[in-house]
């Protein structure tokens, strides 16, 4: 008999850890009151408060512990969405995610040993930005702390736990405890970025409406030298894995996550022992290859989706908020989405340039798109676990007729990749919106251009010096700025609109608005209409 | 949704039907039916016919 194969491990990662600092707070005879309180420094959190920094608003960040990521384990997300580099991008840490991680568009799926399905989601970009990067995102949440630290030494308190939230009408009473004794403080707004098991979303009572799913996973995170492809390589069903799913995607320092689908009534317990995992990893690479783990992890999907966003001065972020299936990406990226969305609403109402409706518009956008996420990966989850004989056959009829005919690649569903959702109509943005990819206008970009101060952009294909300075009265009265580009240029390629149609592009590169034949006063009216203002002065 | 007949020859395609089924085991059969389904659906196309024609498949089975 063969001697058994000693299974080696990477030395854990060494996380940052920042000191407690005791607050002013502390001791103060006055409980002080701030525009914005941050509870969570998770994804979502960290990339509102450097959002709002930016822009100029006093944040405070209360995290109960003093390091990024989940002590002891490797990484939860790993890939970034084009939207949120944009995002980090406008944030001052896109370079530094791009240099660490693993930038990829490709993406394959293949059935035993065929490749059915490939996409290529730059075919479809025009951004500065690429479709995806993926990277460990205790990185990320270490590059944003830094950037944080940057703009303001002290937004971030270590080790400040929100023990209870009391709602008023003009601003909550957040009770916090700390290693050097418990404190209060106001918030005009109150941000729950705690993360899927909020207990602050449980002493409001609300109900997530949570389920769990039945399909198991487990993830390796392994380090070996085998030259593979940097691509997205998913199986619907592996030889080497007993014909279950499984998951390949290259991350930083050389590290793959590998993730494989588990027979439903797996014990977790020895599904991710070393040997079993190990020869899992075996079966996939070969007798050859020399590997390392990185970390092994088991785990079910589980979903939850509040009915609002806002309760009171309550808002809520990320996984507080929502949870969905993994598949796509589209966990981590929707809470960085959620705080684009919000950081300029928040910083405009308490500036007291924007209507409080505005804080409204948060939730009606978000949670559609929540709601949205939840529809594509509850399908994706569906196609990878099928429940009865007959839905096996739907799929190994895709499956079979993929192989020789294009349409049928189409329904082959490993997951719908995470995109900047599009929103409904609403009241403050009538026709909907939809993102504007960060493309290059002249010798900047519409990042670039949105740097800065907090205001739209009116973007003028194609328009006179005459025609842009009779906007110049709005402009100082109201949050835009109004530019010519040229007639036929990188917007009007990826919106499709015609030249002489103003743009009117909000905060976070959303369109709020297409005016075909501008005049100072429609620009004036959609302006205020996305402000949430009085539609008269 | 048509309802009205739209099969250029009828009887051909119900004969052609039976004849691809010839000599399969049961769950073969089901196998290229659920094959069927697919190739008719791209031929179809429309969201909302590919809908009213499955809601009219599970009526008519009662």
């Amino acid at each position: 008999m063969a001697a058994a194969e000693v299974w080696k491990f990477a030395p854990e990662y060494a996380l940052p850890v920042w000191p407690f600092i005791a607050p002013s707070d502390l001791g103060a005879r006055e409980r002080k009151r701030y525009p914005v309180v941050i509870a969570g420094g998770g994804l979502s959190g960290l990339t509102l408060a450097c959002d709002l920094l930016l822009r100029g608003i006093e944040v405070v960040v209360l995290d109960e512990d003093d390091t990024v990521g989940v002590r002891g384990a490797s990484s939860r997300g790993i890939c970034y969405a084009q939207k949120s580099l944009e995002t980090f991008e406008r944030l001052g840490i896109y370079e530094k995610i791009r240099a660490k991680g693993i930038t990829w568009s490709v993406g394959r799926t293949f059935s035993g040993a065929d490749e059915i399905y490939s996409f290529d989601l730059d075919d479809e970009s025009h951004s500065e930005q690429p479709p995806f990067i993926n990277l460990q995102q205790f990185y990320l949440e270490w590059f944003l702390v830094e950037r944080i630290r940057e703009l303001d030494a002290n937004a971030i308190r270590w080790r400040n736990k929100v023990v209870s939230v009391e709602q008023g009408s003009e601003r909550a009473v957040v009770a916090v405890d700390t290693p050097a004794g418990a404190y209060a403080l106001e918030a005009e707004w109150f941000v729950d970025a705690t993360g899927a098991n909020s207990r602050i979303r449980e002493e409001l009572g609300l109900d997530a409406h949570a389920s769990r799913h039945t399909d198991r996973w487990c993830i390796s995170d392994v380090r070996f030298k085998k030259p593979l492809p940097v691509e997205r390589w998913t199986w619907i069903d592996a030889p080497f894995n007993e014909g279950r799913g499984v998951w390949q995607h290259l991350m930083a320092d050389e590290v793959w996550r590998l993730d494989y689908q588990m027979d439903e009534h797996a014990d977790p317990e020895s599904i991710s022992k070393p040997d079993i995992a190990g020869q899992r990893l075996r079966a996939q690479l070969g007798p050859d290859v020399e590997f390392e783990f990185v970390w092994i992890g088991p785990y079910q999907y589980r979903d939850h989706l509040l009915d609002t966003f806002r309760v009171g001065r309550t808002i809520f972020v990320g996984d507080a908020a929502h949870v969905v299936c993994p598949f796509g990406a589209r966990g981590g990226n929707n809470g960085i989405q959620d705080a684009g969305n919000l950081g300029w609403k928040l910083a405009l109402v308490v500036e007291g340039k924007a209507g409080e409706a505005l804080v409204d518009s948060y939730t009606a956008e978000r949670h559609a798109a929540a709601v949205e996420n939840l529809r594509v990966t509850s399908r994706t989850a569906r196609f990878l676990a099928p429940r009865s004989a007959a839905e096996h056959r739907m799929r190994r009829a895709v499956v079979a007729l993929a192989r020789n005919h294009a349409f049928a690649r189409k329904l082959a569903n490993t997951g719908r990749m995470a995109q900047a959702n599009e929103y409904p109509p609403s009241p403050w943005a009538p026709d909907g919106a939809r993102s504007l990819q960060n493309v290059a206008l002249g010798s900047t970009t519409v990042t670039g251009m949105l740097a800065g101060a907090t205001r739209f952009l009116g973007l003028w294909p194609g328009a006179g010096d005459a025609e842009v300075a009779a906007l110049d009265d709005l402009a100082r009265r109201l949050p835009i700025a109004v530019h010519a580009v040229a007639a036929d240029c990188a917007l009007t390629r990826q919106l499709g609109v015609a030249p002489q149609t103003l743009v009117l592009v909000r905060p976070d590169a959303y369109v709020a608005a297409t005016l075909a034949a501008p005049t100072p006063a429609s620009v004036e009216a959609a302006l205020r209409r996305a402000l949430a203002l009085e539609e008269t002065r | 949704m048509k309802s009205v007949s739209n099969i250029a020859d009828a009887d051909a395609f119900y004969e052609a039907w039976i004849a691809a089924h010839e000599g399969l085991s049961d769950a073969e059969s089901a196998d290229l039916d659920a094959r069927l389904v697919l190739v008719l659906a791209n031929q179809v196309g429309e969201l909302q016919v590919l809908l009213d024609c499955i809601a009219a498949a599970r009526r008519a089975g009662g």
